[in-house]
């Protein structure tokens, strides 16, 4: 099979110094990793916990400075509910930046892991060529071939619906696109001279794969770890929503989106369109910063 | 040299699935999951237990499990090999005819999804690809890295949202046809073609109707790779020798451009393949959205009943047409391309 998608021969877009596609993907990248850390606490009301204030809609345009006003004079009875609430009463507001420490955390933590494991694989695989390796991608080519979605639905509703669950699911989901990449720069990497010069120097073979073969095969999954983090948060919030991922009341946005859908139709659109944003924002910025990391590496090859 | 070429990919494909359904089988029971408490409830008796862990043949070993589902051994179903994926836990139906009457809704809102998208995606891709770097170009890279990165559930609420309760030319998502309305007799499967057997258009129009949004939000998705596929293989052929020729001996632009169209999409099939054998399954969170009633909601069903059954039909069916579409489409690509076959 030919790969459409895989080109270095074409014209990259004009990139000049000052890169603003790749600025936006750096912010919404960094706003989020904050958010990761102090989301849940920033928040005017406590994530996890209901108010007695139901389906209550944002204040609309007109009423932000009103309400900004009376929340910095404290005349307001209780803070603003920036985004409204829920049919519970969740706030939405503080759900949403508090939704990074699972969604973000999930994410990082199944990459981390494909990526550890796939880099591995794929290095052994491409390096030590033999009746073993030939099977590992065979078995690789077979767990490519699972319709994604359903597979990572089957591992975290069998295992459990736990945090850790969900991580183990989506790495498994990821690994074989790491070991196919890495696989494929190691082959590409280890005929090179540097390597031909540290046999001669009489190093180990163990030694030659890990300290000169190795770091020089990993750009390729590095640069796709940003494009899978995205992924995985799509998918991260895809479980939730066809309930097959983090419990509720765990604020995460699939699940604030899933809490939302049956409101739609009434016409509360404000407890799933708020999360979606920021999914829609989040899972771009790090596609855009995939994609200026990639064309930076097209350039210097 | 085509029939050799298509009988070695069917043989790889043949032993794929083979991998992928041991693949399957073990690992759905590797997982720490109790289907037969999950059937007979928490507090059922110890012996209502047994008895339905013997009902399910969960109390064999497991490779005697194996050899029955592949039907290698003898048992009161028929299995793989005698053409049954097996009897659905949940439901008692047999799970190819269930997945035969879940399988053209998503078929069909995935096929007319991508027509839509190639419908927009080409003729867009190629607009970007005729003054690369410029503004246009510059605009249609960044739609697509758009597309090609949204959460779909969220865009087909939006539209549903937008589309039903703002303006009301859609209908609500509550499957493929109103309520209200009496379902055309099951012949096909695919509501378009069996209100038409039906002879009733009014029907047809309403199927038709009822897939407007979910069909907007796939191809809305699926546009951005295609854009993204079709620009690059366009700028390639762009840049080929038989493109430089055509212009250096005068041939009309749209003539040259159409020519280099040609060359781009051969390439592109392979991964309009791909993506329409990712959306089978793919295709499962906007079918939840709409209530549509497709394999994807099949699956979610199978698998939070811990229905292993169902779950192993549905991966192995899903997976097989994924791989028959590659194959048939890299025929196309031969085609199209000649020099692929040899």
């Amino acid at each position: 099979m030919t790969d459409p998608s895989g080109p270095s021969d074409l014209p990259p877009l004009a990139v000049r110094k000052r890169d603003g596609l790749f600025i936006f993907g750096v912010t919404i990248v960094t706003v989020v990793c904050i958010l990761a850390v102090i989301g849940p606490y920033i928040g005017p009301y406590d994530p996890t916990l209901t108010t007695p204030r139901v389906a209550y809609p944002p204040p609309g345009l007109f009423a932000i400075p009103g309400t900004l006003l009376g929340w910095i004079n404290g005349t307001l009875e209780y803070p603003p509910h920036w985004m409204g609430t829920d049919a519970s009463g969740y706030d939405i507001f503080s759900r949403v930046i508090a939704a990074p420490r699972t969604d973000l955390a999930i994410a990082l933590a199944a990459n981390a892991l494909s990526l550890l494991l796939g880099v591995l694989l794929g290095l052994i695989a491409g390096y030590y060529r033999n009746w073993g390796t030939e099977f590992m991608m065979r078995v690789s080519d077979v767990m490519q071939s699972f319709p994604v979605f359903i597979s990572a639905m089957v591992l975290v509703a069998l295992a459990g619906r736990s945090t850790t669950n969900i991580v183990i699911a989506l790495a498994f989901v990821y690994v074989p696109i790491y070991i196919r990449l890495t696989r494929a720069e190691v082959l590409s990497q280890k005929s090179r001279g540097f390597v031909e010069a540290a046999r001669a120097l009489g190093q180990p073979e163990l030694t030659i794969a890990l300290r000169h073969v190795l770091p020089n095969s990993m750009t390729p999954a590095l640069i796709q770890s940003s494009v899978t983090i995205g992924f995985a948060i799509l998918l991260t919030a895809g479980l939730s929503f066809v309930g097959a991922g983090v419990r509720p009341p765990t604020p995460e946005w699939g699940l604030m989106i899933s809490t939302g859908a049956n409101q739609i139709i009434l016409g509360e659109w404000w407890p799933s369109v708020f999360p979606g944003i920021a999914i829609s924002l989040t899972v771009f910025g790090f596609a855009v910063l995939g994609n200026a990391l990639e064309r930076r590496y097209e350039e210097g090859q | 040299m085509l029939w050799r070429y298509i009988a070695k990919r069917l043989l790889i494909g043949v032993v794929q699935l083979f991998g992928l359904i041991i693949a399957v089988f073990f690992l759905i029971r590797l997982l720490p999951a109790d289907p037969v408490s999950r059937l007979v409830g928490m507090n059922a008796s110890e012996e209502a237990y047994a008895q339905a862990a013997a009902q399910l043949g969960l109390d064999q070993p497991v490779m005697t499990q194996l050899a029955q589902y592949l039907g290698l051994q003898p048992s009161v179903q028929p299995g793989l090999l005698q053409g049954s994926l097996g009897i659905s836990w949940v439901t008692n139906e047999p799970v190819l005819s269930e997945i035969g009457a879940y399988l053209p809704v998503t078929i069909e809102l995935i096929t007319l999804a991508f027509i839509v998208a190639l419908l927009v995606a080409v003729p867009v891709g190629m607009l970007g690809a005729l003054n690369p770097g410029g503004r246009t170009d510059k605009g249609v890279f960044l739609y697509s890295l758009f597309a090609g990165s949204q959460p779909e559930f969220w865009w087909g609420l939006l539209f549903v949202y937008v589309f039903y309760y703002q303006l009301g030319v859609a209908p609500p998502p509550l499957g493929r046809l109103s309520p209200m309305t009496n379902p055309p007799d099951f012949v096909t499967g695919f509501m378009l073609i069996d209100t038409l057997i039906a002879g009733s258009l009014p029907k047809f129009l309403e199927a038709l109707h009822h897939l407007m949004l979910p069909v907007l939000t796939l191809a809305f998705i699926l546009s951005g790779p295609i854009i993204k596929m079709v620009r690059q293989n366009m700028l390639r052929a762009l840049q080929s020798d038989f493109v430089l020729y055509a212009n250096c001996i005068g041939l009309p632009k749209k003539r040259v451009a159409r020519y280099a169209l040609r060359a781009a999409m051969a390439p592109s099939m392979t991964l309009i393949g791909i993506l329409y054998g990712f959306m089978l399954s793919g295709a499962v969170l906007v079918e939840s959205v709409f209530s549509l009633g497709g394999i994807g909601q099949y699956s979610i069903r199978s698998v939070l009943a811990f229905d292993y059954p169902a779950i192993q039909g549905v991966v192995l069916i899903i997976t097989a047409i994924s791989l028959l579409v590659y194959l048939l489409l890299d025929l196309v690509h031969a085609a199209i391309d000649p020099r692929i076959a040899h």
